[in-house]
């Protein structure tokens, strides 16, 4: 009965929804998104440090110091982390061109093109003679024109994740007219002799000049507002990812996907993460200006909250693991357990295992959600901070609870606490399966003793 | 024999790859068994190997990573779940024996 409606699920449902996820379009988002990752996370640690003084005694030399050079400390973050979308934009686009057989460094750059001429550069004029001499006689005046400085600048908020989902469209747009320009001929071709690299750049003139000519039409010509309207669209959906019910429906496919064997958090990041780095991103936009932390839903909560030790909170499980009698469930929790401490949890989904197992599937679906709910709601009234960094992925729990909140002391407690609860939820489903294992074993032994009489 | 091995993000592969190593150690053959995440793979595969691997857990990914492999011409597998952990290493010998004998002539 199990497996019949296990394997309805499967084949109608979960699988045809992973092969969804691996739309090309949606792949170069993830492709992209994941590129950037490494920035992410180093410029969160930069962000951590920034933030230190205020888990440290005020009197310390190094609570001082970062005081101080805070500013200094920020800046490679807003060179990274703040304009994140600047760097995925050409992952995007590359990971598009070559899943279509493209050159992918033409797909980037054509990409990273379309992405910028959204963006209006604003002239600012060196300050005349006349200002000067305004100025003069009041130094808050004086000192404010002289600091400005003259020349093109861009406004960096539409680089960070503002403009990520202008970003996205720019690099599907950009790789189609390249694609179209590749399929249909109309390019530019050398003749064999010429060298590839050389070739490719003159290949590129082609969608370059329609790339440029249209992007520039819309936004400078015909002055269409276009990040405005794009986050006229997206900010309700990211205030609801910012709810608790998105954040159970999203932990609850998470489980789905890997009950049949799938990897859940893949599938489910590569639709839910560009909304998640959008409410990080206000997260930290706010922490660095000193202002209230608006969101709770963005990705670390489900990392060090939800899916402590991996996708259904599996630390929980290996450690109920090691109250096991039979052989194989003890062999398990041994091996399983050093790589579930860094949320690795492969060899317990597969070794277990937990995919397909119609016991320890309950606890599974059940024990991440209500992590979730206990998270969602110490973050609400406050009992831990908020998320402001994303710490690495492989740090056992509770150190990324604490960097992940900006060093919150209270946040690592919690982490703790929701580890021994969800051992308590996988021991009683922990103990029936090691029953069944046990007689499975007692059943192979007395097997064995009849061939061996 | 050099083995090529893929899952999401290269993580747990190393485990898996771990234990194939072993289990084919203990028939004596000699396995170097390489990690890769899917976006490493389409580069990874080209770099004279005789087999690849795709962890169960991306599954949904074999239909994309086929192509790259048959561009190198070597035989590409789908991992069994139970092939795939601390302990399942003789699972996946097994596997590769029945799927792919041709990598071992």
């Amino acid at each position: 009965m199990f497996d019949r409606i296990a394997k309805f699920f499967d084949e109608k449902l979960s699988t045809p929804m992973a092969r969804l996820a691996e739309q090309r379009h949606l792949r170069a988002v993830r492709d992209g998104i994941v590129a950037t990752l490494p920035i992410i996370i180093v410029a969160s640690m930069f962000m951590v440090i920034a933030f230190l003084p205020e888990s440290l005694p005020d009197n310390w030399a190094l609570s001082q110091f970062i005081t101080e050079h805070q500013f200094k400390i920020l800046l490679p973050y807003r060179m990274s982390m703040y304009i994140m979308t600047l760097y995925a934009v050409f992952g995007m686009g590359y990971s598009l061109a070559r899943s279509y057989d493209l050159d992918g460094l033409s797909g980037g750059i054509l990409s990273e093109l379309a992405f910028l001429l959204t963006i209006i550069p604003v002239m600012i004029p060196e300050a005349t003679e006349g200002i000067i001499e305004f100025a003069e006689g009041n130094a808050e005046v004086t000192e404010f024109v002289t600091s400005v400085p003259a020349g093109f600048h861009i406004p960096m908020p539409n680089l960070g994740s503002g403009g990520m989902f202008i970003g996205i469209l720019s690099a599907f747009i950009a790789v189609e007219i390249y694609r179209l320009t590749q399929r249909s001929g109309f390019k530019i071709s050398m003749p064999e002799q010429v060298p590839a690299s050389i070739a490719r750049s003159f290949e590129a003139l082609t969608p370059t000049l329609i790339v440029l000519l249209l992007v520039s039409t819309i936004t400078m010509w015909l002055e269409v507002d276009v990040h405005g309207m794009v986050t006229a669209v997206i900010t309700p959906l990211v205030s609801a990812s910012d709810t608790l019910w998105s954040v159970l429906l999203l932990t609850f496919l998470n489980s789905f996907f890997w009950v049949f064997g799938i990897h859940g958090a893949s599938i489910v990041g590569s639709v839910a993460r560009p909304l998640w780095l959008v409410l990080l991103e206000q997260n930290t936009t706010a922490y660095a200006a000193g202002e209230a932390i608006p969101n709770i839903a963005a990705e670390p909560l489900y990392q060090w909250f939800i899916y402590i030790g991996g996708s259904g909170a599996t630390l929980g499980l290996a450690i109920a693991l090691f109250v096991a009698k039979s052989k194989y469930a003890q062999t398990l929790a041994r091996t399983s357990f050093i790589p579930s401490l860094f949320n690795i949890n492969e060899p317990l989904m597969f070794g277990a295992p937990v995919v397909l197992n119609p016991t320890l599937i309950i606890p599974f679906i059940f024990a991440p959600l209500i992590n979730a709910v206990i998270a969602w709601f110490a973050t609400d009234v406050g009992l831990i901070n908020r998320v402001v960094a994303i710490a690495p992925w492989t740090l056992p729990g509770p150190i990324g609870a604490f960097l992940a909140t900006g060093s919150d002391w209270r946040a690592l407690v919690l982490n703790v606490l929701l580890i021994l609860l969800s051992t308590l939820i996988y021991y009683p489903f922990v103990k029936i399966y090691d029953k069944q294992l046990l007689e499975e074993e007692m059943s192979e032994e007395e097997a064995e003793d009849v061939v061996f009489d | 024999m050099r083995v090529i091995l893929v899952c999401a993000g290269g993580m747990s592969s190393a485990i898996a790859a771990k234990s194939l190593r072993e289990a084919a150690e203990k028939e004596g053959l000699s396995f170097e068994v390489h990690e890769a995440s899917t976006q490493q793979f389409e580069e990874m595969v080209k770099k004279d190997y005789d087999l690849a691997l795709v962890a169960p857990q991306i599954r949904h990914r074999f239909d994309t990573l086929k192509p790259y492999a048959e561009g190198a011409g070597i035989p590409i597998l789908q991992i069994a779940p139970r092939g795939y952990s601390p302990i399942g290493g003789k699972f996946l010998l097994k596997q590769i024996k029945d799927e792919a004998p041709e990598v071992f002539e």
